[in-house]
């Protein structure tokens, strides 16, 4: 045999066996809390037309995009990310809606990542979107949404960091900067880059106390009392207005008891052109990655024909799934798998006593047992294969169960 | 309290490093072992981890997280282009990134000619060309010795790191242009800013006191 077919491609892989179990089980309680929360599950295609995941639009280069043709030579792309697509449907599904309407979802994403950086290509996306909902009270329903996602997982030191585009956006209207300039600005902030970020204003006439400013934003990170600090510093009123929001987010969440959770970084500016106000990012010891990205984009829809505010989030879980690994955090998966070993003549009181219990929910494998098969060595397959107990079917037709 | 882990381009950019954090209190006796072959070095008092990575690696290990902090240089940031934090500008190491070739070449560089540069940072001189000069051209990447592709015939002109210009002037080269200049750099896993932002902080802090 070929030994190319038993190999899967750069940046994908098989998930089986208890790994798989871990999986579903964190999934299935992930899901369940959104759906504690309201949100509607929601499927959309796999790939779609590649101007939903434009440059407009979309998170990912499209060099990181996988692209492919349909009949009609229409370039379709397999999704990175499932906001877009959200957005599209909720436009298209309920232009008319004036009020607010929440999806979840959950399923693989695809990017085109650079080869041999470890990087998986298809992960597992878990996120909610609020759609038509621009209040402070749908900035925090997300944040204590995803911190209730974290720890219903089992993870308990995460921390989730809140930023504001406008914080910046105000600063740059203020400096009257090019867009390249911005651009480059953008990706200096966004790395702490601080000598990177003197420089670059140094080439540009701009007045010192918004220089001073710009400078500072990278250390801008902290708890609650930074935003006052930050209030003292900045004048114009976009900034004003987003640091005033990000108070008014916190006292919201206050009411969710989760304050220990959050820090505030406005320093975090999202290349994601979507986003417009709040954005948020979660972080835990163990992987080298936010866990969480989101943040509100209340002009996404308008690419799409509807009018309309909405914040979104995404959970990675894979990254979830090896965060939880590396701090030694167990997943409690199911363990009352029954092995039921049968011979052919005692095959029908064995199907039976399945059926039987198969009918009062219990989860039955049947074994048709050779007879070069010692009773050890059933007993050994059980063990490998993660059964709780095993029962042999005797030639009178009763079987005990015995645990593995 | 969790270890915190670094990562030290190995070379000189290692010993100057260790030099510097000997004068903040960041001190690694393990590592002045000449003759040790082990590959992590641990400080238990202050829970520090050292180890020593190839330059180019560097931002890989702080990419991922399995180490937190890394010291490497600009040219090395540049032409790996991770997602991590550069914090501090360590000022030594100083150095330019340049294109340089024998003294004709300059007329190469002035029209928008199609011309082969040979180099170890394909990425630096892509950009270079492409974004800032707007020069289509082919690279040549080469692993060392890139002073020998111009007078061999390889390429037009190469770019390089420059510190004295010696090697360059022995072999009938110049400066014909600078791309940028380059120092070496601490930078810092994206996560581990926001999960350790005390004790990363304070070493941020105290070094930059000392520069």
């Amino acid at each position: 045999m070929e030994n190319r077919l038993l190999h899967t491609p750069e940046g994908v892989r098989d998930i089986y066996n208890s790994e798989c179990e871990r999986k579903q089980v964190i999934e299935n309680k992930l899901f369940n809390v959104l759906k504690q929360y309201g949100y509607q599950a929601i499927e959309t295609p796999t790939f779609e037309y590649f101007d939903v995941f434009s440059r407009e639009i979309g998170t990912t280069a499209s060099k990181e995009l996988f692209k492919f043709f349909d009949r009609e030579g229409n370039t379709l792309v397999m999704r990175p990310d499932f906001t877009p697509s959200i957005a599209r449907s909720a436009a298209k599904y309920y232009h008319d809606e004036d009020m607010p309407v929440r999806f979840g979802y959950m399923g693989n994403t695809f990017i085109n990542h650079l080869s041999l950086q470890g990087r998986l290509k298809e992960t597992t996306h878990l996120g909610a979107e609020l759609i038509g909902d621009d209040s402070v009270d749908a900035d925090a329903e997300i944040v204590a949404l995803m911190i209730r996602c974290l720890k219903s997982a089992g993870l308990k030191e995460f921390q989730v960091s809140i930023g504001h585009m406008d914080f910046f956006k105000g600063l740059i209207k203020a400096a009257d900067l090019e867009e390249d300039t911005e651009y480059e600005l953008r990706e200096l902030i966004s790395n702490k880059n601080h000598f990177g970020i003197e420089e670059l204003l140094a080439e540009h006439e701009i007045s010192e106390d918004i220089k001073l400013c710009l400078m500072k934003t990278p250390e801008l990170f902290g708890s609650i009392q930074m935003l006052e600090e930050a209030k003292k510093m900045v004048k114009n009123p976009q900034s004003l207005s987003a640091l005033e929001r990000l108070e008014a987010v916190y006292e919201a969440l206050k009411a969710y008891g989760v304050e220990d959770y959050i820090t505030f970084d406005l320093g975090m500016v999202s290349k994601y052109k979507y986003y417009t106000g709040v954005i948020l990012k979660a972080y835990t010891y163990g992987v080298g990655e936010a866990l969480i990205t989101g943040g509100r984009y209340d002009t996404l829809l308008n690419h799409f024909g509807k009018d309309s505010a909405a914040i979104g989030c995404v959970l990675v879980v894979n990254q979830l799934l090896a965060a939880l690994s590396r701090q030694k955090i167990q997943v409690e998966t199911e363990h009352d798998k029954v092995l039921l070993v049968y011979e052919t003549e005692t095959r029908i009181e064995a199907v039976e006593k399945a059926t039987v219990m198969r009918n009062e929910g219990r989860k039955v494998t049947m074994l048709l047992k050779k007879k070069e098969w010692s009773k050890e060595d059933c007993l050994s397959y059980a063990r490998r294969n993660h059964f709780a107990s095993i029962i042999s079917m005797d030639k009178d037709g009763t079987g005990k169960e015995e645990l593995v | 309290m969790r270890y915190l882990t670094f990562a030290l381009g190995k070379g000189r950019l290692a010993k100057t490093t260790l030099e510097m954090f000997e004068k903040i209190g960041i001190t690694c006796e393990e590592m002045k072992d000449k003759d040790s072959r082990k590959l992590i070095f641990v400080n238990e008092e202050l829970k520090l981890k050292f180890f020593l990575a190839k330059g180019p690696d560097v931002p890989t290990y702080v990419e991922y997280g399995a180490a937190d902090i890394g010291i490497v240089g600009k040219d090395t940031i540049l032409e790996e282009g991770r997602k991590m934090y550069e914090v501090l500008d360590l000022g030594f190491g100083k150095c330019k990134m340049c294109v340089c070739g024998p003294a004709e070449a300059k007329e190469l560089l002035q029209h928008h000619e199609l011309i082969r540069v040979a180099t170890k940072y394909p990425n630096i001189a892509k950009d270079y060309f492409y974004n800032k000069k707007h020069q289509t051209v082919e690279i040549v990447k080469l692993n060392g010795s890139i002073e020998l592709a111009p007078i061999v015939g390889l390429s037009e002109v190469i770019v390089d790191i420059v510190e004295t210009g010696t090697t360059l002037r022995e072999n009938g080269l110049t400066v014909l242009e600078e791309v940028c200049p380059l120092s070496a750099r601490m930078v810092v896993n994206q996560v581990s800013m926001k999960m350790e932002n005390e004790r990363i902080t304070k070493i941020i802090n105290d070094l930059k006191e000392i520069l």
